[in-house]
């Protein structure tokens, strides 16, 4: 409940200043092999080195294919091949002290590294893997979602 | 019989089949770049596990099942795995630090040069992604630190650009006073907290 709460109050609170936040870039694609698209609301986006990431996004990887990304805070997760990864929450805003960053890994395998959030706020990490969730010390984990 | 036999069959191999195909998470934790080891713990509604120590690994099977108790994960599972992944892991950051006069968005004289080694890095990696953070010291309010903190980073965001840095590749943050370099009680004067960092990816 009390989770609900925050997020639906995150939703409103972020939904507030209209398009603007919506469209926030909160990371790139840095490295990429084979192929990987971006699901974007009901878009398909290819990928490519530079990419430009959103608040939302679904990643996914496809076989070959692997992909880096870096987030504006200098979290650093990179996916193995068919993989998906559901950026579900960033708030990255230090002068303000808000910060939050949500990440999914639906399927495959990811490489994790703490960024400044992990840093300055770890309990606003949160990694969902199925079935369970990581909280993170300022680290770089291995995480494998698979059969 | 044989009937009932084969249809047991076709039931247990679909059980193996689904519990094949249900994912079981697995969660390693490594050391950082630095060599420093974090901690991370793992919870399902039956429980939770700490990592703490390099190589130590847990399994999830099932929401409320506890996760898997903490093991040393083979290396061999972790290069077969992860190798992929690994393989285009970003290369590590590489972070430069300019400062400034107190007050002012003015470089000190020994930061001047610092600006081409910047460019000169931006070049050689290709850079995809900049991120430029401006601080103050402990001095003044918050207000003030803040819009400082952010005029800094905006100075030096412009220093690049004029050098030839697409700005579209660079992200401006400002953290006030909120992230010191060298920790000091408030209202303290601190050269190595009047700064703007820039990470180069």
């Amino acid at each position: 409940m009390k989770i609900t709460v925050a997020v639906l109050s995150l939703l409103l609170f972020t939904a507030a200043p209209g398009q603007a936040l919506a469209a926030e870039v909160i990371g790139h694609i840095q490295t990429l092999q084979g192929t990987a698209s971006i699901l974007r609301g009901d878009l398909l986006l290819p990928v490519a080195i530079g990419t430009e990431l959103q608040c939302g996004d679904l990643i996914r990887t496809g076989s070959p294919g692997a992909a880096g990304l870096v987030l504006t805070d200098e979290t650093a997760i990179s996916l193995g091949p068919d993989s998906e990864l559901s950026l579900n929450e960033y708030v990255f805003a230090p002068e303000e002290g808000k910060f939050s960053l949500v990440a999914r890994m639906v399927r495959g395998t990811f490489v994790y590294l703490s960024g400044l959030i992990g840093k300055l706020a770890p309990n606003k990490v949160q990694l969902a893997i199925p079935d369970a969730t990581i909280s993170v010390r300022g680290t770089k984990l291995l995480i494998a979602v698979q059969p | 019989m044989q009937g009932s036999l084969s249809g047991l069959m076709a039931v247990s191999c679909v059980l193996v089949l689904l519990a094949g195909c249900a994912p079981r998470p697995t969660v390693i934790l490594v050391p950082d770049p630095d060599g420093r080891v974090g901690k991370a713990e793992v919870t399902t509604a039956g429980g939770s596990r700490l990592l703490e120590k390099a190589g130590e690994m847990t399994q999830v099977s099932g929401p409320s099942e506890p996760p898997s108790p903490v093991a040393i994960a083979d290396p061999g599972y972790i290069s077969r795995t992860f190798a992929e992944a690994l393989a285009v892991e970003p290369l590590p950051a590489e972070k430069f630090i300019l400062y400034f006069e107190t007050g002012t968005t003015v470089l000190v004289p020994q930061s001047r040069s610092t600006v081409g080694t910047i460019i000169a890095a931006i070049r050689r990696r290709a850079a995809v992604s900049i991120n430029v953070s401006g601080h103050t010291d402990a001095v003044g309010s918050d207000l003030v630190n803040e819009k400082l903190a952010r005029d800094r980073a905006e100075f030096v965001k412009d220093l690049l650009i004029k050098d030839g840095v697409d700005p579209v590749r660079m992200t401006v943050s400002s953290h006030g006073k909120g992230n010191p370099l060298v920790p000091t009680p408030d209202g303290v004067a601190e050269p190595k907290n009047r700064r703007v960092e820039v990470v180069v990816h």
